[in-house]
């Protein structure tokens, strides 16, 4: 009986492939996945002519989440990256006699080809779509407080990365610069009240064309990986540049935010190899 | 070699980009003789009304160019900016500092009072129903009187079925607004809806469309949807007086349609121009008309809007604690 089981036991142990087996036979560049979430703190300058003609400036909030990997595409020269960041910031005049909120949350997803120059430097290039939404709230207007903030675009974006060593510590650095080429944009009409559009709903002209002409926006990124024991630092340094001319109102923001997070690297098993791994190694 | 080209090209485009794109802030600087351009143009660009009020704005800026100087006073500064913008002769426009509000209102200050809340008291006694911002009560004539004090004060769905609830049984119905001076536009439309059966055409309302006196959007009907709550079905008296502004302004505009309501009184204050705020580089906040709305048949009512029948509080009857204007509005309900 004993003889059996243990006949049975290494049957089942060796036609199962081991843990070790699968880390070198089946990995897959487009499974590793880095992921970043980060928090900031900075500097912001908000105009809008539809709230006044005075900048405001004050301090802004951001977090962002980002998750970029390889993908099959292209002979897997092609990686994806999901960038999401909201952000909170709390404005004044110049004279300090009036404030504002304002908020901008922002999801784009970039697919990048990449030119390898050499072992250390990267160069990827690639288009983008993303996603904006939020207000820009005046706290003593009257019939125009706030300015409703909505718009997708389509653009380039471009990446460098570039992995050097101080004395034998490893740094990654990357810069990133995302600029919108084409979208669509809310905007109410120059001298129009939220009333007119939203409760007599008329709606003419309230979405308007972006490119570069009236939509010289760009969002840059330069940030340094540094290894802390197990664990990888990332900081950045964001320079968010949105820019509008619709409608013959001008807005702008300018952010300059530093932020801290951690980098992430997991690689995500397939359903049916996650079975096969060994019950002890599995907490779920 | 070529990659390293690439690579600055890229950044040669990004920098030229930065320094070419900017969407920028005009300079305002702030002085005096700042200030005063930053007003002169915003109301230049963004007041609705200077070709209908035929406002030389060109010839104003000269003539009040004249009273700037370098090292004016803060107070004196205010001062001349006040005279500049009571040439709009405009309930709505506003200069508002630290120590003061600029304001005209030469559109009731000129003409009659028309109102006395002593004399209203003994017509309100002191047991009169209170509803969100509405006074009400039954006269001792079976004619229901009500008082809106302020459209700034929000009505209620629930409050108005109350209030036309209470006074049905009446003969007829006294919408007092002498002396509101405004407020929220949706309480006007809230109360003015119970007064129809039928969906009808109010008036119009326009938008800039650039900085131009003349760039105005094509006038919007607007049209004012009956409740669907209880609506009231005898006559109706509206009681006006020239403080009623703006939001009552509409108000009165859109019950003067309803063939069972009567406006008795004095001549609206006016008031179309729905406001707008901006600012100057000091910090003083401006108000102005930006959007102006017209009647139903696209006439300008920003100088008011005249009654069907014109009535004064007199002196003789103010002497014997009578409200003229109350005495003739239960004679014409109880017809």
């Amino acid at each position: 009986m004993k003889k059996t089981i243990l006949i049975l036991v290494a049957a089942y142990l060796l036609s199962v492939p081991t843990f070790a087996q699968l880390q070198l036979d089946s990995l897959q560049a487009n499974r590793l996945v880095t992921r970043t979430t980060m928090y900031g703190v900075g500097y912001t300058n908000i105009y809008d002519t539809y709230l006044s003609p005075v900048e405001y400036t004050g301090i802004e909030a951001r977090i962002s989440r980002e998750t970029i990997r390889m993908t099959k595409l292209f002979d897997g020269n092609v990686s994806a990256q999901s960038f999401f960041q909201a952000n909170l910031a709390y404005t004044e005049n110049k004279s300090e006699t009036n404030n504002t909120f304002s908020g901008l949350v922002n999801w784009n997803y970039a697919l990048h080809y990449r030119f390898p120059i050499n072992d250390n430097l990267k160069i990827l290039a690639g288009g983008l779509g993303e996603v904006n939404g939020g207000f820009v709230y005046n706290l003593r207007n009257t019939n125009n407080p706030a300015s409703a903030k909505a718009y997708i675009n389509l653009g380039a974006s471009g990446m460098i990365i570039y992995r050097m060593k101080f004395k034998n510590y490893p740094v990654t650095w990357r810069y990133q610069a995302n600029i919108p080429f084409v979208g669509l944009m809310f905007s109410p009409n120059y001298g129009q009240s939220y009333y007119e559009i939203f409760s007599l709903k008329n709606h003419d002209n309230i979405v308007q064309f972006t490119s570069l002409h009236n939509q010289p926006s760009i969002r840059q990124m330069l940030s340094a990986d540094l290894p802390i024991g197990s664990a990888k630092l990332r900081i950045s340094y964001l320079w968010d540049v949105q820019q509008s001319k619709v409608n013959q109102l001008k807005t702008h923001t300018y952010s300059h935010i530093v932020m801290f997070g951690f980098v992430k690297e997991l690689y995500k098993i397939p359903n049916k190899e996650r079975e096969a791994l060994p019950a002890n190694l599995k907490a779920y | 070699m070529r990659e390293i080209k690439y690579i600055g090209s890229f950044f040669l485009f990004i920098f030229v980009f930065l320094l070419t794109s900017c969407v920028e802030e005009e300079a305002l600087d702030d002085t005096p003789q700042g200030n005063f351009d930053a007003l002169w143009k915003i109301i230049d660009e963004q007041y609705c009304f200077l070709d209908y009020k035929e406002i030389d704005w060109n010839e104003i800026h000269t003539r009040y160019q004249k009273r700037i100087t370098a090292n004016m006073s803060e107070d004196g500064l205010f001062e001349v900016l006040a005279d500049m913008l009571a040439e709009l002769k405009d309930g709505h426009v506003n200069l508002y500092s630290a120590s003061d509000i600029a304001r005209y209102w030469k559109w009731y200050e000129d003409y009659p009072i028309n109102f006395d809340e002593n004399i209203q008291a003994k017509y309100l006694g002191t047991n009169y129903k209170i509803a969100a911002g509405i006074k009400y009560r039954i006269l001792s004539n079976n004619i229901g009187y009500i008082y809106y004090e302020s459209f700034s004060n929000g009505i209620g769905s629930g409050n108005l079925d109350e209030i036309l609830q209470y006074l049905a049984i009446c003969d007829g119905l006294i919408i007092d607004v002498r002396n509101n001076g405004g407020g929220t536009i949706t309480n006007s439309t809230e109360l003015a809806a119970r007064f129809t059966n039928e969906k009808v055409l109010t008036g119009y309302i326009q938008h800039k469309t650039g900085t131009g006196h003349s760039d105005f959007s094509d006038p919007l009907p607007i049209y004012l949807e009956p409740s669907n709550r209880i609506r009231w079905q005898k006559k109706v008296v509206v009681l006006t007086n020239r403080q009623c502004f703006s939001a009552t302004n509409d108000f009165v505009n859109s019950m003067s349609i309803f063939p069972l309501v009567t406006i008795m009184g004095d001549k609206t204050g006016g008031g179309s121009g729905l406001p707008f705020s901006s600012e100057l580089p000091n910090g003083w906040s401006v108000r102005f008309s930006a959007s102006p709305q017209l009647d139903a048949n696209k006439n300008q009512i920003e100088w008011g809007i005249n009654p069907d029948i014109k009535v004064d509080m007199t002196s003789e009857d103010a002497a014997r604690n009578k409200d003229t204007m109350i005495e003739e509005a239960m004679a014409f309900l109880k017809k």
